[in-house]
């Protein structure tokens, strides 16, 4: 069994925002619910970076550790689910995690009525029956029971966000990370999208001007 | 022609520097921003692919650009989550719950020994009138709403620990969903009836000179001795400052602020507000125990007086002499007319 894990390449990242879209339309995410979203660092400046956030599937997740009705549990790939018949929308796990992940479709309203928590499931469904329309509608499709990954990350245009087994995604992240080097001609799009012989020819035409 | 533009390329250049520089310093917080955004730049050139200085922003906690829209949406990590859950989870839950059954234990281990404080005296029959319809519907309704925020705080704290393990997980999901919105929606009365509390009781819960009396001989309760007092003794005053005042300020307010979220509070206040609405309620209800002991099976006749409104004059003696005779003597047996004389 693996364990599964979300790795997002922020040397790939292009805040294109389409695995936030592909999560809301696999998942039929309620309104005002992001289960993922794209956050940007020094936006507009060289050297700007962003990464996709969602639930990070911790081993020891501080969601799971703060709610007074035990409503978290963690499946055998290290997936971090809950029971929304089980929540009762105190907010604690919002408090918690360090990532933002766990929302509310009421956002913060007046006397607590947050309603259910709602948060990434790694397309893995929930404590319903497996395919079934209860779980759908309560936590969205289970594409890992169909042998799927989660559809953010098979959306990934610039497959900046790897979702799966965390040693396949950290040996795709190694091999990026060899491959990149070092210097000027390490990052971007040259590094991402271009061949060996265009990156080559770029640093030449560069290095020409100077 | 070409000069002419390039004059007025320059002009216009000069223009806008002098606008940003207007600009800049008028903010700030903007210019540091963009102090930050040109050594970013400058270090993209000396030292590429090096992001240290963007990874430690990550942590940092700051809210930096995106596009959805959601409380903090904008914060990547926010690391005083997990100071919070060792708070809570750590010592608020520990020594809470300890304190929680200590206390209770106490109290009971002290009636089997002591017993109840009865009257020495016979009861003569005649009646004083201690505490106003007024008074009684603050206290019932400070008491009521407060035994209901206690069984279901308490439920919330302590349920996963001992309720869910004897009754099932189901079962204490469908109490705390009733018992969050008892806790939520009683609260805000609650806050009403300690407000209307402390105007009630203020007046006659002033230290006196007689207190000093209360204060040496430990208020009787081991000695068993006589300690005269005037409306309430230095023990209930006691109660009064640091239960009714002071904690019951502190729960009301950080209470309100975990009840109404909308108002935009980050987490890290409501992480703090709500390790002081833990810490303030628990130390609470312990105090709560020795008020409700006192005034139930402690004292006898201390009950009667909060129900029915009045006590007998064997009782007003014993218990509150300096009151009693205020009150025989014709005056309003409010401390400050006693002093200054009757205003009544």
């Amino acid at each position: 069994m693996g364990r599964m894990k979300f790795l997002c390449d922020a040397e790939r990242c292009i805040e294109c925002n389409g695995c936030v879209t592909a999560c809301k339309n696999e998942n039929e995410v309620p309104w005002g619910v992001n289960r993922r979203r794209v956050v940007t660092m020094n936006d507009g400046v060289p050297g700007e970076r962003s990464i996709s956030v969602a639930c990070m599937h911790c081993s020891d997740a501080p969601c799971m550790a703060v709610c007074p009705t035990n409503c978290f549990y963690k499946t055998e790939e290290g997936v971090v689910l809950h029971d929304k018949d089980l929540c009762i929308g105190c907010g604690y796990c919002f408090f918690a995690c360090p990532f933002g992940a766990p929302q509310f479709p009421n956002g913060p309203a007046a006397f607590g009525d947050r309603g259910k928590m709602d948060k990434c499931t790694f397309c893995a469904g929930g404590p319903e029956e497996t395919g079934s329309k209860a779980e759908y509608e309560k936590y969205g499709s289970n594409r890992i029971a169909e042998g799927k990954l989660p559809a953010c990350a098979e959306m990934c245009s610039t497959k900046a966000l790897l979702a799966g087994d965390s040693s396949t995604v950290s040996d795709i992240f190694r091999d990026r990370v060899l491959r990149r080097g070092k210097g000027l001609e390490a990052w971007g799009w040259m590094t991402a999208y271009g061949s060996g012989d265009q990156q080559r020819e770029q640093k030449r035409e560069r290095e020409g001007q100077k | 022609m070409k000069t002419f533009f390039m004059r007025r390329g320059s002009a216009l250049r000069l223009a806008l520097l002098c606008w940003m520089t207007a600009v800049l310093a008028a903010f700030a917080p903007v210019h540091a921003a963009a102090d930050a955004a040109a050594e970013q730049a400058a270090r993209q050139q000396s030292q590429p692919l090096n992001n240290a200085p963007v990874w430690r922003e990550v942590r940092s906690g700051q809210e930096h650009f995106t596009v959805t829209r959601g409380p903090e949406a904008g914060v990547l990590i926010q690391s005083e989550g997990n100071t919070w859950r060792q708070w809570r989870n750590g010592p608020i839950t520990q020594y809470g719950g300890v304190l929680l059954i200590v206390v209770p234990a106490a109290i009971l281990l002290f009636w089997l020994v002591k017993g109840t404080m009865k009257l020495h005296d016979k009861p003569t029959g005649r009646k004083m009138k201690r505490f106003s319809g007024f008074e009684r519907f603050v206290h019932w309704g400070t008491a009521i709403t407060f035994l209901l925020l206690a069984v279901t705080g308490l439920a919330i704290l302590f349920g996963k620990h001992v309720l869910a393990p004897i009754f099932g997980p189901a079962f204490l999901a469908g109490l705390l969903t009733v018992g969050k919105l008892i806790h939520n929606y009683v609260g805000p009365v609650f806050a009403g009836f300690i407000v209307l509390m402390i105007l009630a009781f203020l007046r006659d819960n002033v230290w006196q000179a007689c207190d000093a009396i209360w204060i040496k001989r430990a208020g009787g309760l081991l000695g068993g001795d006589h300690v005269p007092s005037s409306r309430f003794n230095f023990g209930e005053k006691t109660w009064f400052w640091l239960g009714v005042t002071f904690l019951g300020l502190t729960v009301a307010i950080s209470g309100l602020v975990l009840d109404f979220p909308n108002f935009g509070w980050t987490r890290a206040d409501m992480q703090l507000a709500n390790i002081v609405h833990a810490v303030g309620a628990i130390v609470l209800l312990a105090l709560a125990c020795g008020h409700i002991y006192m005034g139930t099976i402690g004292v006898e006749g201390a009950y009667q007086s909060m129900k029915t409104g009045y006590v007998d004059e064997t009782w007003a003696k014993e218990h509150h002499e300096y009151w009693y005779h205020d009150v025989k003597a014709g005056k309003s047996g409010h401390p400050q007319d006693s002093v200054t004389g009757a205003r009544t």
